[in-house]
């Protein structure tokens, strides 16, 4: 009786065209080649290129092809170069305070948080993400200005007679939003590798007593170090690149390396805007090399392994 | 009998990369049999049995299922269904719908469909589970449940990758008879890959050792049992004293004693089974016996077992029946080895 | 876990540090928006809750068309996104160079927004010319297309991400018992992967719905002669300043965000519950 019926492996195959499609050794696993091509083509090709666009020719309202450094002379022997190195600082310190501000949750999240509500309290750090960048920058003035909600608290308390006026429209109310739009990486990114540290490390380092500093520095640091560094080039390379803060929230003048390049399109000036491009991403690239070869930045994959 | 075997491994080998899972093994199954793939994990037999399966491609060589070569075709167009370790069951399916899952594919009408699902969970003992979710369902249901997946399709061959690995020592015994049961009953080739030696006696009409990559023997599990051709399957099933040693004038050596072979021909090395080593407490007036140590003795119940290091030699398993014990054997006590030289086997290979 | 012996009061300190950052990143929100139910505007003394001003906003009809193209961008990139998302994450289990292919799909988050724009916006530009001398049509200008485009390459990740995760879950034994029970490649992904990783598409749906709702640099650079809500609204301020209608503006941004995050989670606990 169980001879009856076939599995059909052997029924003459006719097959229709979308099984054909689908099969395993079909057109169809071309398919998932797709994402891959989209990024070479839409991101990894226009941000290499801008290398090659740097050294163009200016023309009045375009570029043609050619080899000039005339555009990094412009960048190197103007005061834009001041404003990129101003933005340089005012990045470090961004990720300074968010490091400072943003690393002790992830410690502590990963540390004391019950296993089960880990990834829950991270997730809490997603919301403010997804609301738009634009948004909150925005939002930002009406807290920080004359008459905003902090210089109001703060009177109310009395800490203060008058109102603060440094606090918008000037490089602290950049650090303040740079700040507060990026923070929330090092949480995840602090988060993220000290995940991968198992258990029984923690349990270990109160076995065996070691106070709080010691374990810091000996044990958590070196283990997030990856993800550490991993989240303060986002931070610093977004801080030195988001045109945005300084637009909404720095006083007139206030750039970085973002209002240079927006400027420089606007001005129409290709060449000098993908120098600049091409500088950013030269030096992100070259800091997250750095970072690999000194953390291993892989390890920040292992969930995804 | 059908003289074209159901399944037929023909010169088969995978390498990944640089690095080889399975060197190019030959073996055929015949019809209606329960053949078991023996051997140590990352040996290559669960790489054996998905090349059968179509679920990885093999580097070199052809699969033939009923003496069609299907080396091309992928595991759906196979006439085979597969049985997995573990978390095979669809969890988003209910105990009925993951057994009728091959069926609808195959679109049956609906009430033959319901008829021979029914019919199946009844033979797998779980009729009255079909609205279960398989994470409602103990260990040993769910590899039921799985069977039963795969003998519905009624294809021509059953392929089972470790069924009962992940259940407990009792439930596995259990288990390991009603497989045989079922098997007998249904008549389907089996093909079944574990580690456990037990189990592949248990169920098994023909055994296939493979061990790094290579089929090392097969035979019927009395076969590979008491007359292991190679000196890996006398180390691995059962146990074993094994030896080898220096060929002198035509002989192995062992320690400084004898030989304790007669052939002409030089083994590379021999085995005996422990329960057929005589322990001696004084020296026998035999020609051919081995000093040694006992180093261990373990109380097993109805039988005990020592491990003895020979004088100059290895330390080998010796299987007595408990009450033996009382003769004064204990650990560190000098005892003599002998055997009927009709129980050693000899391996050249 | 570790907190069993430390002292109460210091887990209970730790956790309002944590709760408040996450406010102070939510406040300035939070802040606008309840003025931009204020009658009298920022900085009046008296609060009249209204509604008024949102009412305002849908008479504008240039907001009218530019909430239109923000929501058939979003519709058209997620259209396409989370399938790449689930393309990717695929791509990535079966491929054998995962860490370069995972650093290529992640590095868009880490390049600057108006770096990534203003490349690819030379790059439309170029390939524009270069496609319009070879077949005379200009299939690079400007458009929704190069909007939707570069919306994609910040989209994806976070798509990918997700799936990833997701699909991290799901046993691979399952693919392949399904393809021993007889189903081919599409089969078994459509009716024994899908309906397990679709939790994570619909995350990933809703995601990419928000960050394509939000999105304002990469539009701005790359989108052709229309305005979306967010490029609108970012010229509106610019022009007139901090108006009621620019709260109010803000507000419907958050708003809608904030909707979209409460349906993913009324969507997670239901399935929890269930």
């Amino acid at each position: 009786m169980f001879r009856s019926f076939n599995a059909g492996g052997t029924a003459p195959a006719r097959r229709s065209l979308w099984q054909v499609i689908v099969d395993d050794h079909g057109p169809g696993r071309i398919v998932l080649w797709i994402p891959l091509v989209f990024m070479v083509a839409f991101f990894l090709i226009p941000l290499a290129l801008t290398l090659v666009w740097s050294v163009f020719e200016r023309t009045m309202f375009w570029m043609e092809p050619g080899f000039t450094l005339a555009a990094y002379q412009d960048f190197f022997g103007s005061g834009r170069v001041d404003s990129f190195l101003n933005s340089v600082k005012s990045a470090a310190v961004t990720v300074a305070v968010a490091f400072i501000l943003g690393f002790p949750i992830a410690v502590f999240v990963r540390r004391s948080v019950p296993a089960h509500a880990q990834h829950q309290a991270v997730l809490l750090f997603i919301l403010p993400f997804m609301i738009s960048e634009v948004i909150r920058l925005f939002a930002l003035r009406p807290v920080l200005g004359r008459n905003g909600i902090v210089n109001d608290l703060l009177m109310s308390i009395g800490l203060v007679d008058e109102p603060i006026s440094a606090l918008l429209f000037t490089p602290t109310s950049v650090v303040i939003g740079e700040v507060l739009s990026f923070l929330p990486f090092m949480v995840f990114c602090g988060f993220l590798a000290m995940e991968a540290v198992p258990d029984y490390v923690f349990e270990l380092c109160d076995d065996i007593g070691s106070g709080l500093v010691v374990t810091l520095r000996r044990v958590i640091i070196p283990l997030a170090a990856p993800g550490i560094f991993a989240a303060a080039i986002f931070i610093f390379v977004n801080s030195l690149g988001l045109f945005l803060v300084p637009d909404l929230l720095g006083g007139p003048g206030a750039a970085n390396a973002g209002t240079l390049v927006v400027n420089a399109i606007a001005a129409l000036d290709f060449p000098l805007a993908m120098a600049i491009a091409a500088i950013m991403v030269t030096m992100m690239v070259a800091l997250l090399l750095i970072g690999h070869w000194l953390f291993d930045l892989t390890k920040l994959l292992e969930p995804f392994r | 009998m059908n003289s074209v075997p159901a399944v037929e491994v023909d010169g088969v080998s995978k390498n990944y990369g640089s690095v080889s899972a399975l060197k190019p093994t030959s073996f055929a199954v015949p019809e209606g049999r329960y053949f078991v793939l023996l051997g140590p994990s990352g040996g290559g037999k669960t790489t054996t049995l998905r090349m059968i399966a179509g679920l990885i491609r093999p580097t070199t060589g052809r699969v033939r299922i009923g003496g069609r070569d299907v080396t091309d075709q992928p595991a759906n167009r196979r006439d085979t269904a597969m049985v997995f370790q573990g978390f095979a069951l669809f969890p988003h399916m209910t105990v009925e719908q993951n057994v009728a899952y091959g069926l609808e594919l195959r679109r049956l009408p609906k009430d033959e469909l319901r008829d021979r699902t029914a019919a199946m969970l009844r033979l797998v003992g779980l009729t009255g589970f079909e609205a279960r979710r398989p994470s409602a369902l103990s260990g040993g249901q769910q590899q039921r449940v799985q069977l039963a997946r795969a003998l519905v399709l009624q294809t021509s061959i059953v392929l089972l990758d470790e069924p009962l690995a992940a259940l407990d020592a009792t439930l596995r015994k259990d288990m390991c008879f009603e497989l045989k049961h079922i098997q007998e009953s249904v008549g389907t080739t089996f093909i079944h890959v574990t580690h456990n030696q037990e189990e592949a006696m248990t169920v098994a009409d023909e055994i296939a050792l493979i061990a790094a990559g290579t089929l090392v023997e097969s035979g019927s599990p009395r076969e590979v049992y008491e007359t292991p051709r190679c000196r890996f399957t006398a180390e691995f099933i059962g146990e074993n004293a094994v030896f080898s040693g220096p060929i002198v004038e035509g002989a192995l050596r062992i320690g400084g004693a004898a030989p304790f072979v007669r052939d002409a021909e030089p083994p590379l090395a021999i085995s005996v089974a422990a329960e057929n080593i005589d322990l001696h407490l004084q020296q026998p007036d035999l020609e051919q016996t081995l000093p040694g140590t006992v180093v261990d003795v373990f109380y097993l119940g109805f039988s005990a077992l020592l491990h003895v290091e020979v004088d100059g030699g290895p330390v080998v398993p010796v299987r007595l029946l408990s009450k033996e014990l009382d003769a004064g054997i204990k650990s560190g006590g000098r005892v003599w080895l002998s055997w009927d030289p009709d129980h050693a086997r000899m391996h050249t290979a | 876990m570790s907190h069993d012996y430390e002292s109460r009061w210091v887990y209970r300190a730790k956790w309002t540090y944590l709760l408040s950052v996450v406010g102070v990143l939510m406040l300035p929100v939070l802040y606008t928006l309840w003025i931009s139910f204020n009658a009298n505007g920022f900085g009046a003394a008296e609060y009249d809750f209204t509604v008024f001003w949102y009412v305002e906003l849908f008479k504008n009809a240039e907001i009218r068309t530019s909430l239109a193209w923000t929501v058939l961008i979003a519709a058209i990139v997620v259209a396409i996104t989370v399938p790449m998302g689930v393309m990717a994450a695929k791509f990535y289990q079966r491929t054998r160079f995962k860490v370069p292919f995972v650093f290529l799909m992640l590095s868009p988050l880490f390049v600057p927004a108006d770096v990534t724009a203003a490349a690819l916006l030379v790059y439309f530009k170029n390939l524009n010319r270069l496609v319009e001398g070879l077949i005379g049509v200009e299939l690079f200008d400007l458009s929704l297309w190069t909007a939707v485009a570069g919306q994609i390459t910040w989209c994806l990740p976070y798509a990918f991400v997700v799936i990833l995760v997701t699909m991290g879950r799901f046993r691979p034994e399952q693919t392949e018992a399904a393809r021993t029970c007889g189903a081919d490649a599409w089969q078994a992904f459509w009716q024994v992967e899908f309906p397990q990783i679709r939790p994570g598409v619909f995350s990933a749906g809703a995601f990419v719905t928000i960050l394509s709702f939000n999105e304002y640099v990469r539009t701005n650079f790359l989108k052709g002669g229309f305005d979306t809500f967010p490029t609108y609204l970012v010229s509106y301020m610019l022009n007139t300043g901090m108006t009621p209608e620019v709260y109010a503006m803000a507000g419907l941004v958050s708003l809608v965000s904030m909707a979209a995050i409460g349906l993913v989670l009324v969507v997670a606990l239901r399935r929890r519950i269930g």
